[in-house]
């Protein structure tokens, strides 16, 4: 009893392991296709990209830096930090930002995963920084575009906050 | 009347004048404030007359609002699916309350974590010892308090250890962890031994803390902290992301659409699904039967393919955001899923036919890590290793969340409260997670899947959210606070109380079995340990601190930017 | 020639043969595991590959101790010892020079090293490794004992490779499974891999072990497998030897051999894939009633059945 038992178990168990075959991919040998929808890494297409900022406000790692150089907006993506949340795409206006099917981020160097992007934007003519569009993202949540972009300007806007007015003048 | 101002009328009437504030948190949630030397009369009460389930403490510092440190006792009423928080207040000069643990054993980690964390003394604790900090972090810095910065990082000390049991008479002590070929986790487990038989066992964890909660009341806002939630675990990730921003639902009364809660409940089934297919696998491994492992996550594997096309990603999966999802489940993608769940439930009947006509590993399951309903309830385990000691505990059941209230939930039971009772639980869950993955894409409503959530929502608000992940109740407790993030946010994960349980049910038991012990818990310390950045030093020779290999990786970021330009 | 002289070579070819075919065997072995757990396996030759690999690694050392460095080389030369013994199809070139009882002996001598080398680290799992080795040697080596000697009575005697071709009788039957369960624990395959046991104890004794001293215990144990089937198809089925047609014959036997021990490894992959590993007190009440049925065997076989 006991033993037709275990043999019955054993038996089944047999059944299923051969009726699979064998399932090995030979991946890494030949490429694997990932799906439409994944999200990979970003990519950015900067002729669309009209430096609103958007992304850089819903990064839920932080991982992109904006530096406003005199009619330059520079935005610096650090992707080594990057979560592939896929939030920048989600909130970019323009569709510049999008996630890539490219999955094979492991880089020796990495400068391999830091891209910049360099927007030129009218600048004010009173202080030489760029002009701020109103964007679909406007305003967005409280710690926000514009505190980042101050805090990365010069240091003559760095202690002051950012008065309503002041925005309103620039 | 509804059941939670029929619990807090019970409360009143009981404590009389004791409870100094009683008031309802938000629907299905109660609390009542005592004086901290109260709490652990209190807590007895709550616990044996209210029969409520302990599960967590948090502590907070209010010590800038001028109102001190306070004290949160977690207590869920599964039978009146009603929360009840247990509060006290204590002075910020010398913040101490009285230890409920010598009353209700299963508080007994969770205070030693706000007494390291918060430095609040609970005082009458068994076992007063650190839990969370590194041996070497410097007494007087708790982290978790407000005016500690979230980078902070304490000089590393050498040869400081904190102290460990020592066993008594001629024992062998068995190191398992902090690695281990089946637990591949960072957990230090100082087994004594007698011959094969186990007598006694210490536990030393918490090696890595990562100060996930400190970041998310200082650093981080409302819908970024779901994408760091997913992060808290490898495996139930979604899990953590729903209950964090259910909390801040909760909190907050957003209203939540329909189809965005149907959707995280397919979600959820769906991690269920590969997380017990996973598990199994992982319990072959460890009795040395490797094909199980091959064979489960071979089925396992569509399964995740299915996730990566309709999330995104095979695991974090990224989709909530607090007022619902990122992603809808379209029509078009329906008849896959059910494709996929359909193979994997035909093959899931073979295995669990296989399973249970196998009696060499029968043999290995049954009458081991035995574990008494009694003490399941005192030590306030949850998810399968309840269920396996015939408790009918099933948060889907008792606190209803998502879609839950509107289709059919079967709770799994079982009675013989052994291994191989945790072992069929998930065997059978797995099946009931494909029931209700079909009913959820049958009955799914309109869209939208997403309402608008403006992150400016008044402070103060507290918001208690818990999911039934895989291994057991998750929960995530909210209270709003400044600038778009929470004021404190607490997490627990279902392994923080499954682990308490681990010595109980290893005593008297062969070395043999401890491992599969250990497994059929389901352990998960990623979940476990939250809280803390940490630096813990290598017993090896050569001993690198976090501040050279950080020195380290600069030097080869230099070098690297060197040769680029 | 000189007959010692013939002797030496015949011995050294039987040697390399051991030491050459011993892992190619392992890697058919493994082939046929992944094909069980529906995976595709490593290549055939990975066998040679990590004991390459682990003999030129550093040789890393926790303990001074002379019997921790002796252990592996020991064990490794008395399992070579031992195959000059056992008749792979072809006539073994130390028949005459002893019998089944110094063949338990060598094979015994073996898993002690096994022991005294976990035992002379201070690891805990090595310790444990090696009292669980202790306990199940001595209930295999019994059970292997016995069933030889099943053979052997109704052979009329103890020289194995004069035991070849002994005729088949019911005795034999038994005699065969309790060899074959034996077998399984002795080459440290589940469910009896329990004093290695890696997910317990970290491979038990072999716990302290790196480089060569590891690729010595490694290939013992291929060896173990290669000559533990060879024993059982020559000694339980009787074997067609190709004897009288010189060196020709020789190769056709031991190629015929090969493929049964290959046949035999396909079982005992089997059941080391489909099978938990059992707890120790399990293993010694089965191995203690296996000894029953081995001596009862032995009973049949005195009777001449």
């Amino acid at each position: 009893m006991f033993g037709l038992k275990l043999l019955r178990g054993k038996f089944k168990e047999a059944a299923i392991c051969l009726s699979a075959g064998r399932v090995t991919l030979p991946y890494p040998h030949s490429p694997v296709e990932a799906p439409s929808a994944f999200r990979g890494l970003p990519q950015v297409d900067a002729r669309r990209c009209i430096g609103c900022g958007g992304c850089v406000s819903v990064c839920t790692s932080n991982l992109i830096s904006v530096v406003d150089e005199g009619p330059l907006a520079r935005f610096a993506w650090d992707l080594a930090k990057c979560t592939y949340c896929g939030r920048c795409a989600e909130a970019c206006p323009e569709d510049a930002v999008t996630m890539a099917r490219l999955f094979e981020t492991a880089t020796d160097d990495i400068f391999d995963l830091t891209m910049t992007v360099e927007v030129f934007m009218a600048s004010c003519s009173r202080c030489g920084r760029c002009y701020r569009t109103q964007t679909p993202l406007d305003p967005p949540a409280p710690r926000a575009y514009h505190e980042r972009r101050v805090q990365a300007l010069c240091d003559k806007w760095k202690d002051k906050p950012v008065e309503p007015e002041s925005e309103a003048s620039l | 009347m509804t059941e939670s101002s029929r619990i807090l009328q019970d409360i009143r009437s009981h404590l009389g004048d004791s409870a100094l504030e009683c008031s309802e948190l938000h629907a299905s949630a109660v609390m009542v404030t005592v004086a901290p030397g109260d709490l652990p009369d209190a807590s007895a009460f709550l616990d044996k007359t209210l029969d409520a389930r302990f599960v967590i403490s948090a502590g907070t510092d209010f010590r800038r609002a001028g109102k001190g440190f306070r004290v949160d006792h977690f207590f869920s009423q599964d039978r009146c699916k009603t929360w009840v928080v247990l509060r006290a207040y204590t002075s910020a000069e010398d913040p101490k309350v009285g230890s409920i643990t010598p009353r209700v054993p299963a508080a007994g980690w969770a205070e030693r974590e706000f007494q390291d964390l918060l430095g609040i003394k609970a005082e009458g604790h068994p076992d007063p010892r650190r839990l969370v900090l590194a041996d070497d972090w410097p007494e007087g810095i708790h982290p978790l308090r407000r005016d500690v910065p979230y980078n902070i990082r304490p000089e590393p000390a050498n040869n400081v250890a904190q102290p460990m049991a020592v066993p008594k008479g001629n024992v062998v002590v068995v190191p398992i962890g902090p690695f281990f070929p089946v637990l591949e986790e960072p957990a230090f487990l100082k087994v004594f031994v007698e011959g094969e038989e186990v007598v006694g066992l210490d536990y030393r964890g918490f090696f890595n803390h990562r100060g996930i909660e400190k970041l998310g009341d200082s650093k981080l806002t409302y819908n970024e902290i779901p994408f760091l939630a997913e992060r808290i675990c490898g495996i139930c990730g979604f899990v953590h992301s729903t209950s964090y921003v259910q909390a801040v639902e909760n909190a907050a009364g957003t209203d939540v659409p329909l189809r965005a809660k149907y959707i995280r409940s397919i979600v959820l089934e769906l991690e269920r699904i590969h997380s017990h297919l996973l598990w199994l696998g992982i319990a072959g491994h460890i009795l040395g039967f490797d094909t199980v492992l091959m064979q489960t996550w071979r089925m396992r594997e569509p399964l995740m393919w299915l996730m990566e096309k309709i999330t995104g990603n095979r695991k974090t999966y990224g989709m909530n955001v607090v007022g619902g999802v990122r992603r809808d489940i379209p029509k078009e993608s329906h008849s896959e899923i059910l494709e996929t769940v359909g193979k994997i439930e035909r093959e899931w009947l073979k295995v669990i036919s296989a399973v249970i006509d196998d009696t060499p590993l029968l043999m290995r399951l049954s009458k081991v890590g035995v574990f008494t309903p009694q003490d399941a309830r005192d030590l306030g385990s949850v998810g399968p290793t309840a269920r396996g000691s015939r408790q009918p505990i099933d948060t889907r059941i008792d606190h209803p969340y998502a879609a839950y209230d509107r289709i059919e939930v079967r709770g799994i039971w079982k009675d013989s409260c052994d291994v191989a009772a945790r072992t069929l639980v998930r065997l059978e869950e797995t099946l009931e997670s494909i029931r209700e993955v079909k009913q959820l894409l049958a009955e799914m409503p309109e869209r939208p899947i997403h309402v608008e959530f403006t992150e400016a929502i008044p402070p103060g608000l507290e918001g208690i959210s818990a999911v039934e992940a895989p291994r057991g109740e998750v929960i995530h407790y909210v209270l709003t606070g400044e600038d778009a993030r929470p004021y404190r946010w607490r997490v627990r994960a279902p392994t923080y109380a499954n682990l308490q349980a681990l010595g109980v049910s290893l005593k008297g038991m062969s070395i043999a079995d401890l491992p599969i012990t250990l497994g059929s818990m389901d352990p998960c310390f990623s979940c476990t340990e939250r809280v803390q950045v940490v630096d813990v030093r290598s017993r090896s020779v050569r001993i690198i601190t976090g501040r050279e290999l950080s020195d380290m990786a600069r030097r080869r970021w230099d070098r690297a930017g060197r040769s680029r330009r | 020639m000189n007959p010692a002289i013939v002797t030496t070579l015949k011995a050294s070819a039987y040697i390399g043969l051991t030491l050459l075919a011993s892992p190619l065997l392992e890697g058919v072995i493994r082939k046929i595991k992944a094909f069980i757990q529906s995976r595709k396996g490593p290549p055939v030759s990975q066998p040679y590959l990590d004991l390459a690999k682990l003999l030129v690694k550093e040789d890393l050392s926790s303990t001074p101790s002379l019997v921790a460095r002796l252990a592996p080389p020991a064990a490794f030369a008395s399992v070579l010892a031992a195959s000059l013994f056992v008749p792979y199809g072809v006539a073994a070139p130390a028949a005459r020079a002893g019998d089944l009882f110094l063949f338990i002996y060598l094979i015994t001598f073996s898993s002690t090293c096994v022991m005294a080398g976990g035992l002379s680290h201070s690891s805990p799992f090595s310790h444990i490794g090696s009292s669980r080795e202790m306990m199940m040697l001595i209930t295999i080596e019994a059970v292997i004992l016995i069933s030889l000697l099943i053979v052997g009575v109704s052979g009329h005697t103890a020289l194995l490779s004069s035991l070849v071709g002994t005729s088949f009788r019911f005795s034999f039957v038994l005699g065969l499974i309790c060899y074959l369960f034996a077998m399984q624990a002795m080459l440290g395959k589940l469910p009896f891999d329990i004093p290695e046991a890696e997910q317990e104890i970290m491979g038990g004794p072999f716990v302290e072990y790196s480089g060569p001293s590891l690729a010595l215990f490694k290939w013992t144990f291929y060896m173990k497998q290669l000559f533990f089937g060879s024993l059982f198809f020559n000694l339980f089925v009787g074997w067609p030897h190709f004897a009288g047609w010189g060196w020709i014959g020789s190769v056709v036997s031991f190629a015929i051999n090969f493929l049964a021990v290959l046949i035999l490894g396909l079982f005992v992959v089997l059941i080391d894939a489909t099978n938990p590993r059992l707890r120790i007190d399990q293993s010694l009440r089965f191995f203690a009633g296996l000894i029953g049925v081995a001596l009862l065997g032995m009973g049949l076989a005195a009777f001449g059945l």
